[in-house]
């Protein structure tokens, strides 16, 4: 699932906000819902990603190679423009694996290399206000403020 | 062969079976190394330990 703007607080205002004190990491994990795989392209659906989350896909097929996966990643990281840089995760999904971060995901990573933040599964819980939060706190925490 | 979920039950399961292992808070973040959309600029995570705060933001296109 495209981490598509939610609620008053985006990604890229985070980024905005707080990039000279936090490292942003955006890292491109397989997808949620290509058009082989659990499509919602068609139907009412459809209709209502375009209208709210008009910079989600709707018509990329799931990649089954690297240089694939590289490519739609590229193009998401373009459409999207964060300003974030984008890591590819490897076909094995290793990382996303790890992080149970399908279909997307945020965390915050404490200079202690400790989860300060973990937020639930998206896309219901994706909220990038909770991350803002997490982040003013924290950096008040370090002195970093 | 592919991963790639085919729908809601695959999804539910999918989440099940890996958020049972997902890093909790005050856990240590699991270590990686990815590379950008070009194949180059290795990035791990270890690198910024002690160094700057991490935020993780995990998505896909669709």
């Amino acid at each position: 699932m495209t981490p598509f703007v939610r609620g008053t607080v985006s990604l890229h205002d985070l980024y905005e906000k707080y990039n000279d004190r936090v490292q942003f990491l955006s890292i491109y994990i397989r997808e949620a819902h290509p058009v082989d795989g659990w499509w919602l392209g068609k139907g009412l659906f459809g209709k209502m990603l375009d209208r709210f989350a008009s910079k989600a896909a709707t018509d990329v097929y799931d990649p089954q190679t690297m240089a694939e996966r590289r490519q739609v990643a590229r193009q998401c990281s373009t459409t999207l423009s964060y300003g974030i840089r984008t890591y590819v995760d490897e076909m094995n999904d290793a990382v996303n694996q790890a992080y149970a971060a399908w279909p997307t995901r945020l965390y915050l990573v404490g200079l202690d290399a400790r989860i300060v933040y973990g937020g639930g599964l998206g896309p219901y819980d994706f909220k990038p206000a909770k991350l803002d939060a997490a982040i003013k706190s924290y950096l008040n925490q370090i002195g970093a403020r | 062969m592919t991963n790639t979920i085919k729908n809601f039950k695959e999804a539910k399961r999918w989440q099940k079976r890996h958020n049972a292992h997902a890093p909790q808070i005050g856990e240590l973040a699991p270590d990686f190394e990815l590379r950008d959309v070009e194949g180059n600029h290795p990035v791990r995570l270890s690198n910024f330990q002690g160094q700057k705060p991490v935020a993780l933001v995990f998505g896909s296109f669709t």
